[in-house]
């Protein structure tokens, strides 16, 4: 059995569910749009046992194998009078949120990807040191809450991008000469700042040991939203080099990653700059760029998974 | 040459014991950290081909990462609510982003760090009570199960019920604090071990060996003077270890 836990209109969890029906496999949907119709019973000991009921439909939770999981916070998801903050069914969302990214880290089960692992990636300093570990450039980078040493790093470096410490709001823009007026306001928070990397964005993703690598073709400082410039973005299918590829792999399993989306630029002296891996990829929009089989292979990973003991010990 | 001593507590500014804890200790160097003072001017972290570095502002002094000697970290995480003076709108954004930079600072930083940050907390490993039950069950400890049952018209959080009589053991580093039988302290070194945790509260059912193990926690009690003092000592000893082996260096 294959658990899928999320929302059927996220079009990767759509897609991975469509991959595993045409391969056959057995799935059941833990629906966050039925959160109020969903229970979940389970006791930890030696082992862990219970089920999960949605409605009608249960799920013996010790017969899964393998689970995908790209849950939203299921408080956000309530609609109705009674959805208040602090409501029963408020408190129920959360509890069932928590019970669930609670069995998800200690099930044997292989989970894509569990909350551990992708914990990593809510700090891109300290994911910085995973990447470089990992044998990849990383930009050079100051965080501070100084406009001087801002300006000093801006004069230093020349052209310089500044993007969120935290996965949150996370939109690389270019440091120009009419924020400088606003660059007192870094006194109030950590602000991030990087050397700009001049370069061709390659995502690459990484399930198990497959690697698909896709270029992007964009004169925005953030293709991803590339609209809001005015600027044009178009994606194609990539051979990355062997040792790029094997580094790409060799990064997803020092994070934990069974699925990773990594983001790579390619310098014009061929030197390979990673700004960050993405643990919970929406992969559908390079899929449908490069027509990369991302979903087949995320659907063949969770059904060949092996009954993996759970990671902590 | 023998700089004075500066240890910080990272700590909310609504921890009243860790802020006693620092005011106890300020004579031998102790100083508060909470979130509102990422909001002066002067912190930096740096790396990239140029190096690693950072700079802290703490009481008003700017510290280079090489002039802090030891932390002890009692903050779980940044939120909105430590963060009066930012604008409401941005409290949570401003939030996540001290979080982050305080993982990466706290990761980096050369000096003993209690515990050392992981990305789901800047305290150590935070597990719930389910999580650290399956690891004291793998490393063979022996257990009491803990059910969990989440439906709409019971979805409280249960809570593990208090076992009066029951026995805590506080590690820290190799060192045990207290009274309690050999073999509940190797059983609790070895999840601690298995947590990567240096500073841990480790409680089991009661005081003799086979005793189950009931939870865990890495902010043990530094209000209590045994641990408080033993805090200081495992601080002080790591920075003089490292001060003579630079001098040997």
């Amino acid at each position: 059995m294959i658990l899928l836990w999320g929302l059927l209109e996220d079009s990767p969890l759509a897609l991975v569910q469509a991959a595993l029906q045409r391969q056959g496999a057995q799935t059941f949907v833990a629906d966050q749009s039925a959160v109020r119709e969903t229970i979940l019973d389970f006791t930890v000991g030696a082992d862990v046992r219970g089920v999960l009921q949605v409605g009608s439909r249960t799920c013996d939770l010790s017969r899964v194998t393998a689970a995908y999981i790209r849950p939203y916070d299921s408080r956000r998801l309530l609609r109705g009078t009674d959805a208040q903050e602090g409501s029963a069914a408020w408190r129920h969302a959360e509890a069932l949120d928590d019970g669930l990214s609670l069995w998800s880290e200690l099930t044997p089960a292989l989970v894509v990807n569990r909350f551990e692992a992708m914990a990593g990636n809510s700090s891109k300093p300290y994911q910085a040191l995973q990447i470089r570990s990992s044998g990849f450039e990383v930009p050079d980078t100051l965080i501070t809450t100084d406009p001087a040493a801002a300006e000093e790093f801006w004069e230093q470096h020349g052209t310089v991008v500044y993007k969120s410490v935290s996965s949150v709001r996370s939109i690389v823009s270019r440091l120009m000469p009419e924020h400088r007026d606003r660059l007192a306001d870094i006194q109030w928070c950590p602000t991030q700042f990087q050397a700009y990397v001049p370069g061709t964005d390659v995502r690459v993703h990484v399930v198990g040991n497959d690697v698909f690598a896709c270029e992007i073709l964009s004169d925005a400082d953030d293709y991803r939203y590339a609209a809001r410039e005015g600027a044009e973005t178009k994606l194609r299918p990539y051979t990355l080099p062997d040792d790029c590829a094997e580094r790409c792999v060799k990064l997803a399993v020092a994070t934990g990653l069974l699925v990773a989306g990594i983001d790579l630029r390619r310098t014009p002296d061929e030197c390979w700059y990673c700004f960050e891996v993405n643990p919970s990829p929406g992969f559908t929009y390079y899929q449908e760029g490069t027509q990369h089989p991302i979903d087949h292979a995320i659907a063949r990973l969770l059904i060949d998974a092996p009954r993996l003991s759970a990671t902590h010990c | 040459m023998t700089s004075r001593a500066t240890f910080l507590v990272v700590a909310s500014s609504w921890d009243a014991v860790s802020r006693s804890f620092a005011e106890r200790h300020l004579e031998r160097g102790v100083r508060l950290l909470t979130p509102r003072d990422l909001s002066r001017v002067g912190w930096n972290c740096s790396f990239g081909k140029m190096g690693a570095s950072s700079q802290a502002v703490v009481a008003g002094r700017l510290l280079g990462d090489r002039e802090i000697h030891g932390v002890l970290t009692r903050l779980s995480g940044v939120n909105e609510h430590e963060l009066p003076h930012i604008a409401a709108g941005d409290r949570t954004y401003v939030a996540a982003e001290m979080n982050a930079f305080l993982l990466a600072w706290l990761t980096t930083l050369p000096c003993p760090v209690l515990n050392r940050p992981t990305p789901r907390c800047l305290s150590g490993r935070w597990w719930r009570q389910e999580e650290w039950v399956r690891a004291a069950g793998h490393l063979g400890i022996p257990i009491l199960p803990v059910h969990r049952r989440v439906r709409l018209t019971h979805g409280r959080r249960p809570r593990a019920a208090s076992q009066p009589g029951g026995t805590t053991v506080t590690l820290i580093r190799r060192r045990n604090l207290g009274d309690a039988d050999p073999l509940l302290i190797t059983q609790a070194r070895h999840l601690a071990q298995a947590a990567g945790t240096d500073f841990l509260a480790v409680r089991f059912a009661g005081p003799s060996p086979g005793s189950a193990f009931v939870d865990a926690t890495p902010w043990p009690d530094i209000a209590d003077d045994v641990i408080g003092e033993a805090v200081m000592e495992c601080l002080v000893t790591a920075r003089t270890g490292r001060q003579e082996s630079q001098e040997a260096a």
